[in-house]
């Protein structure tokens, strides 16, 4: 792929002309991907929109554009979740779609099912020796189609407060059953302190822990559909957390909300299971505890195992409606594979990448971590284990469902694995009603 | 007497009548048309011609009259709206008779200040409070503003502080509007301003009353945008909390425009129902038609 | 109610009941009972419009950690990431909805004054039938209409321009009430009698006499539209994916949305929800004389 890209004399900064090296030898040959011969010629420029909500990929976009007059890619921020889900896939169905789009990998299937967007084989298949094995089905969705391009990964683990442990003297949980303990002891020695929180509008959060004990939501059987959101690694996970929830040892404020700010900052909420993306939350809500936090693998089912989950990441997808389908390719195969783009996607976009050899090109730990320099070798190490499951094309109604019947279960303290169930029911009947082909 | 004065009147009308066609009358046609149709998948879904529309007549309309989860809404829109418009209202004539008597102080800063809520974006309103009713956050401890059973009214809040304003308004300037000699009669025979306001003042108010309350019935009907944005700071309000939010939640994070489609058309008939009926019964005097 | 009625209330209007409260002896004081009524809803009311003045000034770290009315130093430091935010886009935002309010609410005002006056002030067959079309459209949910305009507009090429949500607003029901209403009363028939006597075309008759006697009912008309399109939401949400072309309110949201994962957002939100009721804050004040006088004459009958 590198070694076919011509070089072009563009007017970089000095800065840049370095930066983007070529390949991973780190060479200083301004070297950035070009058109190739079948490219159109400089004189019919190719204007293409990008919707997504990286932080500040205004100022990526910038790079490319200046490289490659050719090509000229708009970046357009979207409000990110459901949100911006539901409107490129209402924009897809009126015709009037961006050339290419963030969709997060839960979102992946419903853009499939909605023939929003291209499959991108033949042009970008090659790719696939540049991404772990686990990623790249996110983007195949198993079959031999291939609907985007991997950009960032969120494979998680614990953080946290190192200081306010040791104060409680609580070690840090292993195992799930240590993690109930530490909750209970935290929660006894000071009523307004919680180890954590159950978040109930998270539903990629809780499908991440699922997907740590075993779980596997949906599954393609010859040409139908398997679902089981209700199946048994989901509903112990659920009934763990309704447990603590009952027991009122953790907290039910929502994550992302103010409130949650305020107790992470105030030093309430102890812990987090979250992802590799976390630092930069925990930096902008709670600067002034950068140096108190740790991380660690997530506490396990089984003692001694090493399995996590995933929690968010996205791809860059191509609008089947799009006259330019080449030029998008690319543009996000340099975005997601080029060295030089991978390093502004981390250092600009805060992103934790897709890329194989841009994970392990990561050296300096996040400024917020700056305690741990071995930061991200730690965060590999604890990710190393983590397992995916397939996502199915009606993933915002089963999300939305537990959004819903998580609420319902938290204010009324009932059985969180009932509220499994309603997740298992609403789904069922959406995609039945549908027309979808499931498995009994 | 308004004469006849051949086609004067039909250009005139022609550029709203125009506008009438094109952004509400063909999307309501095709409002129509996608809730008499749906989408139907074979096999898994994937690839090319998976999907086809297909015509299935009432069925989408057949749910959504029956789906009890927007019986719920009505339910809570219901109990919601009727608190806004005993509250708001009632505070709107309260706060218009006051300024309205002789005896107030910075009546002025007053009238400004609450109708100043009504520069502000709902959106921003809802943020504004959602953050005050933060137990983290809030001026005013020991309530939960936020838990199951003061959602309701803290929502109610929200509408009532942005609707008090211009509906005090409408009546202040309505009552600005009645000639002295009106009153003149009624202190000659020694009535008081409390007299005065029952006797005088809110019988000729009252069409003025009733056309806020249609306009507020009708609000409170499309209630959306307080509880959506609410719903990120709480447990409590589901995606369904309002049939507007069914309908949103339909169309846009299940992308099911059919059945979206066929729910706001049932909202829409019970507006239509409640408000024209409303309306009917008062046009005489709401109208100022003989 | 009859003509010399309403034109006597639109003199009394005009000249606003302002010395007539002068000439009122007070005869039996309720005491400070009303002022303090009123004082305590103008506190109600002011509440939350000063918490965000106060959080606007606390930064990033101070939002969460001062308590909630205590001022913080962070207010300088806000405006400049704002400013910096995209390249200064939250000001593109700000002309967006100028261009939206502004332009909408005079073409809104436009056509409402002239349907107002036709339907006013002319017999004509289906009056009441257009009439009572056009004010059920009031009664019609936005988002009923948002997706399939949106829809329609996708297949015209529109969706994603400033049209597509500047033409659904102009046509806006209950201005054509209002102005209808206000027609009846200020405009008297007469005149339009002497006007055709003299042989003037309806058209001049529109122009020269009904619109100048309409001037401050239209203001007033322009006054409500202007702030409902600068406040409405889910219209320009649904139909635009450009973020160079949001409004306040969507291009608010989306900041809202982002703050999830970036909390320091949260101090560009709330300085960005200050400013952007500055400007109607600016228009209520200036422009008072007008939220007063043409109500009381245009808003019921």
């Amino acid at each position: 792929m590198v070694t076919k890209r011509l070089a072009v004399a563009v007017a970089l900064t000095a800065a840049l002309a370095t930066a983007c090296g070529s390949g991973g030898s780190g060479g200083s040959a301004a070297s950035a991907p070009a058109s190739s011969a079948a490219a159109p010629s400089a004189a019919e420029k190719v204007e293409l929109t990008y919707w997504n909500w990286v932080p500040n990929m205004d100022k990526i976009v910038e790079v490319w554009n200046q490289a490659h007059p050719d090509i000229h890619v708009t970046s357009s921020k979207q409000a990110g979740g459901d949100d911006a889900a539901a409107k490129f896939l209402t924009a897809a169905k009126a015709g009037n779609p961006p050339d290419l789009v963030q969709a997060e990998y839960q979102m992946l299937p419903s853009f499939v099912a909605a023939e929003a967007v291209a499959d991108l084989t033949p042009s970008a298949g090659g790719l696939k020796s540049q991404f772990g094995d686990g990623l790249w089905s996110l983007v195949t969705l198993g079959t031999d189609a291939l609907y985007g391009v991997p950009q960032d990964s969120g494979p998680m683990m614990l953080y946290y407060r190192a200081d306010l442990f040791k104060k409680y003297g609580v070690d840090v949980p292993t195992t799930w059953d240590e993690f109930a303990a530490a909750a209970r002891t935290i929660h006894k020695a000071d009523p307004k302190s919680y180890l954590t929180n159950f978040s109930s509008k998270d539903p990629g959060w809780f499908a991440g822990l699922s997907q740590q004990a075993g779980a596997s939501w949906w599954g393609i059987n010859g040409d139908a559909w398997k679902v089981a959101v209700n199946d048994d690694p989901t509903k112990k996970v659920a009934d763990f957390w309704g447990g603590l929830v009952k027991e009122g040892v953790i907290s039910t404020t929502a994550s992302f909300t103010p409130e949650w700010n305020k107790a992470l900052a105030d030093g309430k909420l102890l812990a987090w299971t979250s992802a590799i993306w976390a630092p930069g939350v925990l930096s902008s809500n709670a600067p002034k505890t950068a140096g108190k936090w740790e991380i660690a693998a997530l506490p396990q089912w089984n003692a001694g195992e090493n399995a996590s989950g995933f929690w968010g990441g996205s791809a860059v997808a191509v609008s089947a409606a799009s006259k330019h389908q080449d030029a998008a390719v690319k543009f996000l195969t340099w975005l997601n594979t080029d060295p030089a783009a991978t390093k502004l996607l981390v250092d600009q976009g805060a992103i934790y990448p897709a890329a194989t050899a841009a994970q392990g090109a990561l050296s300096t730990a996040p400024e917020f971590f700056s305690n741990l320099p071995d930061f991200w070798q730690k965060a590999a190490s604890f990710g190393a284990g983590a397992r995916g499951f397939t996502f199915g094309p009606d993933v915002n109604v089963t999300y939305n469902a537990y959004k819903d019947a998580m609420d319902k279960a938290v204010a009324a303290k009932s059985s969180f694995s009932d509220a499994v169930t309603s997740m298992q029911d609403a789904t069922v009947a959406d995609m039945q009603k549908a027309g979808f082909t499931l498995a009994q | 007497m308004p004469s006849k004065r051949g086609a004067a009147p039909y250009v005139f009308l022609a550029p709203a009548v125009t506008l009438f066609t094109l952004f509400l009358a063909v999307p309501i046609g095709y409002t129509v048309y996608l809730s008499l149709r749906r989408t139907k998948v074979k096999g898994l879904g994937l690839g090319k011609g998976a999907k086809t529309e297909i015509f299935v007549g009432w069925d989408n309309l057949k749910t959504a009259v029956t789906d009890p989860e927007l019986w719920h809404g009505w339910e809570r829109v219901v109990g919601y709206g009727a608190l806004v418009l005993v509250v708001m209202l009632g505070f709107a004539l309260l706060f218009a008779l006051l300024l309205d008597s002789a005896h107030v102080r910075l009546s002025r800063f007053s009238r400004i200040s609450i109708f100043l809520p009504y520069a502000v974006p709902g959106v921003v309103a809802s943020l504004l409070w959602g953050f005050l009713y933060l137990p983290g956050m809030t001026p005013i401890g020991g309530i939960d503003f936020l838990s199951p059973t003061a959602v309701t009214y803290s929502m109610a809040n929200i509408a009532v502080w942005g609707g008090t304003g211009f509906n005090m308004l409408v009546l202040y300037t309505n009552l600005r509007a009645i000639p002295q000699e009106y009153y003149e009669a009624a202190r000659m025979d020694g009535a008081g301003e409390l007299e005065i306001a029952f006797r005088i003042k809110i019988p000729i108010l009252t069409p003025a009353i009733i056309l806020t309350t249609v306009f507020s019935i009708i609000a409170t009907i499309q209630v959306f945008t307080e509880p959506t944005t609410l719903r990120p700071f709480s447990n409590t309000i589901s995606s369904t909390w309002s049939p507007l939010m069914k309908v949103y939640r339909d169309a846009f994070v299940t992308g099911d425009l059919y059945s979206a489609a066929a729910t706001s058309l049932v909202i829409a008939a019970i507006s239509l129902v409640l408000s024209f009926g409303f309306l009917r019964v008062v046009r005489g005097r709401a109208f100022g038609e003989s | 109610m009859t003509t010399q009625r309403d034109r006597s209330r639109i003199q009394e209007a005009l000249t606003v009941g302002r010395s007539r409260h002068a000439a009122e002896a007070p005869r039996r004081p309720l005491g400070l009972a009303p002022t303090g009524l009123l004082i305590l809803g103008a506190i109600y009311c002011l509440l939350p419009v000063s918490w965000v003045l106060v959080s606007a000034t606390k930064s990033p770290g101070e939002l969460f950690t001062l308590s909630t009315f205590q001022p913080g130093t962070g207010l300088f430091s806000n405006l400049e990431s704002l400013n910096a935010y995209r390249g200064g886009v939250f000001w593109l935002w700000m002309l967006n909805t100028l261009i939206y309010a502004g332009g909408g609410a005079l073409l809104s005002t436009l056509v409402s004054a002239v349907s107002g006056f036709a339907l006013a002030k002319y017999r004509f067959p289906g009056r009441n039938l257009i009439f009572n079309i056009l004010i059920g459209g009031i009664l019609v949910p936005a988002v009923v209409l948002a997706i399939p305009q949106y829809l329609l507009f996708s297949k015209l090429g529109l969706a994603d321009t400033y049209w597509a949500v500047l033409l659904p607003q102009i046509l806006h029901p209950y201005s054509i009430y209002l102005a209808r209403i206000y027609a009846a009363a200020a405009i008297p028939d007469s005149l339009l009698e002497a006007g055709r006597i003299d042989g003037a075309t309806e058209f001049r008759l529109l122009r020269r006499v009904a619109l100048p006697l309409m001037i401050p009912g239209m203001v007033t008309i322009f006054l409500f539209q202007f702030v409902a399109i600068w406040n409405n939401f889910l219209l320009p949400f649904i139909m635009l994916g450009d973020d160079h072309k949001f409004p306040l309110t969507v291009g608010l949201y989306t900041l809202l949305a982002a703050g999830a994962n970036q909390p320091s957002l949260y101090n560009l939100i709330i300085t960005g929800a200050l400013l952007s009721i500055i400007p109607l804050i600016a228009l209520f004040l200036t422009m008072q004389r007008y939220w007063r006088t043409d109500l009381s004459s245009g808003a019921v009958k």
